[in-house]
């Protein structure tokens, strides 16, 4: 099957930095794709790219086998849910309703339900509104327009959590409804690590990391407890950091644990701590600056 | 096609600016001319006003907005930049035969009423919008959307190049015209200017605005296609 | 809802989470067991990984696919688990214990008497 997004040695540069460097992935039709990175990675140039607002410096890309670029059958399959959006001056209804006839798939009883659920007053205008419920706004639109590839860029800005959760759930719902690709960017990964089959990372607009989330969970196992054992358990293991405070010691090593492993851990007295999907990716983007260093 | 309405639609949902001020804000003008004309002692052949340029000038802003302030939004739709440019177009160009039509339906009625009573002439343009009703009909289609296509690559110039960009692209309209006024000296034309100007028909004029429109209609469109939002 | 940790792969934890009421008889042989869209919406993660761990399940014959209507558990799926789960319960929960005692100096005669204590069930087996 074509992949949905194919970029081949992707490139984005402007006269003083280079936003993106030869970036390759392809994103599989159907799939929940975590975009992670700290600010200024690349990840949104890389789906304005995507989207056909930004144009390559270099390489290829592709969105349903063709350039996105100026391609209104290709850029009908998709919604791009930004982070700022700007609206001329409508009131939040006329945004709905506009965006109805151009989203061939659009589910009105949907953008409805998703009004009420975010408490966005129809009639009143966006500008308005504020930080959180002009989100709402693009949230709504995302998700009722039902589009074939559906991106999303940290689109929850001013969002508080229980706002946040709702969209995920809301997201989780339509996903599993009616399936469709979705690129979603965050930074605040732990929150939807669980929604996520995918994942790939940016650092300084390189591919740090590009991994099915399955393969990347439960990859690190953080080993508390007295120093000799902790040192007599993690031998012969991949460490990536160690910590020492006295007679106590905490190392993090790369290796999942079988059951016999975790027993032996145990019969040392040791604790074992599974690192979370962030720790894990903080810590890719820590050997990818490393790597930066010595080379 | 569809999507192209759609686009017109999205611009019509602003129904004041689009529908509603243009009109509104020539009825002013034209009712401040009403109020000269009846201050003034009457003049043989009567008062010949430049009032409707405000329609005109409104429909350019129009069309500047609908290239900065609309645009991020209309592209959000998932429609490239030419299918934006080209259903922006197409509304021009039906309000253009819309606004022409009331243009020369007004203009009936101020020769009919003989300047509306006063010998104002404000839907009546000496040499251009003095002809038979369908040729006024045809000139203020054209004008307008010359106007609003001028109005649009405004726009576009100032979201590429911001306003740097407005000010070279000012400079520069006003360089061609200084270079075409000295060439007309240095070649000793002016009475060749002078006498093409008495003797060209409106419709020949008219058939210059077109190329005009066309010429910023493509203005537009090249600086469209590498604006990002 | 049920906690889910980030110690096994989210897959294997769904599938646990199944095979515990199934073998709580929470979940009868023959029952049909939640949808993957179910499962997802109910644990908050993705679809797949939910069919991950059904499919898990449906590799062990624990739980089989009927075309057209859905997951079902298998007959016999129950003692299937507790008899794997019997092989797996020395590693799991008696060497710690041993380990534990061993630790605090507490010796066999004692354990066995707090194995036998008021509180148990004599007899080993669970209605």
């Amino acid at each position: 099957m074509t992949p949905t997004i194919s970029a081949t040695a992707l490139g984005r540069r402007y006269r003083d930095q280079v936003a993106l460097d030869d970036v390759s992935l392809t994103v599989e039709p159907g799939t929940v794709t975590g975009l992670l990175g700290r600010n200024g990675a690349g990840k949104t140039t890389l789906m304005r790219i995507i989207t056909g607002q930004e144009f390559p410096s270099s390489g290829d890309l592709r969105v349903f086998g063709e350039t996105p670029a100026e391609n209104d059958e290709v850029l009908a399959r998709m919604v791009f849910v930004r982070e700022e959006q700007s609206y001329p001056d409508f009131q939040v209804r006329h945004a709905i309703r506009v965006a109805s006839w151009f989203y061939p798939n659009w589910d009105e009883d949907l953008a409805q339900q998703l009004l009420k659920d975010f408490e966005l007053p129809p009639r009143r205008r966006i500008k308005r509104l504020s930080r959180g419920m002009r989100s709402a706004v693009g949230i709504v639109i995302g998700l009722a327009a039902r589009a074939d590839l559906t991106l999303f860029d940290e689109p929850y800005a001013g969002l508080d959590a229980v706002a946040r959760q709702l969209f995920y759930d809301r997201l989780l719902a339509e996903f599993a409804e009616h399936p469709r690709t979705i690129l979603l960017s965050t930074h605040l990964i732990d929150e939807v690590a669980d929604l996520l089959e995918h994942v790939v990372m940016l650092d300084h607009g390189r591919v740090v990391l590009d991994a099915p989330a399955d393969e990347v969970r439960g990859t690190g196992m953080i080993v508390n407890g007295p120093y000799t054992a902790v040192e007599e358990f993690v031998a012969g293991r991949t460490v990536w950091h160690r910590q020492r405070l006295g007679s106590r010691a905490s190392v993090t090593i790369a290796d999942p644990l079988d059951l016999a492993a975790q027993a032996q851990a145990r019969a040392l007295h040791l604790s074992l701590e599974p690192l979370s999907l962030q720790q894990l990716l903080v810590h890719a983007a820590g050997v990818s600056a490393d790597e930066k260093v010595s080379a | 096609m569809n999507t192209l309405v759609n686009v017109g639609r999205y611009h019509l949902v602003d129904r004041i600016t689009w529908l509603a001020l243009p009109w509104g804000i020539m009825a002013f003008s034209f009712l401040i001319n009403i109020g000269v004309a009846l201050a003034v002692p009457t003049v043989p052949q009567g008062i010949y006003t430049g009032g409707l340029v405000s329609l005109y000038i409104f429909m350019l802003i129009c069309g500047s907005l609908s290239m900065t302030r609309s645009l991020p939004f209309g592209l959000m739709m998932g429609i490239s930049r030419r299918t934006y440019y080209a259903g922006t177009a197409l509304l021009v160009l039906t309000l253009g035969v819309v606004y022409g039509l009331g243009l020369t339906l007004l203009q009936l009625i101020e020769r009919a009423t003989n300047g509306w009573g006063l010998n104002l002439h404000y839907f009546r343009i000496p040499w251009i919008l003095n002809g038979p009703w369908y040729e006024t009909w045809l000139t203020s289609f054209v004008l307008l959307v010359a106007f609003v296509l001028y109005g649009m690559w405004y726009g576009l110039v100032f979201r590429r190049w911001s306003v740097p960009g407005l000010v070279a692209f000012i400079a520069a309209q006003i360089l061609v015209a200084l270079l075409a006024v000295v060439a007309v000296s240095a070649t000793g034309s002016w009475s060749g200017v002078g006498h093409f100007f008495t003797t060209v028909t409106a419709l020949a004029v008219t058939g210059v605005l077109a190329l005009v429109a066309l010429a910023m209609g493509f203005g537009g469109l090249t600086t469209l296609r590498q604006v990002t939002i | 809802m049920p906690a889910l940790d980030e110690g096994m792969p989210l897959f294997v934890q769904i599938a646990e989470q199944l095979a515990d009421d199934i073998v709580d008889g929470v979940l009868a042989e023959g029952a049909r067991v939640p949808s993957t869209n179910e499962l997802a919406a109910f644990y908050r993660i993705n679809p797949a990984t939910a069919a991950k761990g059904i499919n898990l399940l449906v590799d062990e014959a624990v739980l089989e696919k009927r075309r057209g209507i859905g997951m079902f558990v298998a007959t016999g799926a129950r003692e299937q688990l507790r008899a794997s789960r019997r092989k797996r319960f020395a590693e799991q929960y008696v060497d710690p214990m041993l380990a534990e005692a061993n630790r605090l100096g507490i010796d066999t005669d004692t354990l066995v008497s707090l194995i036998q204590g008021p509180g148990w069930h004599n007899g080993g087996s669970t209605p």
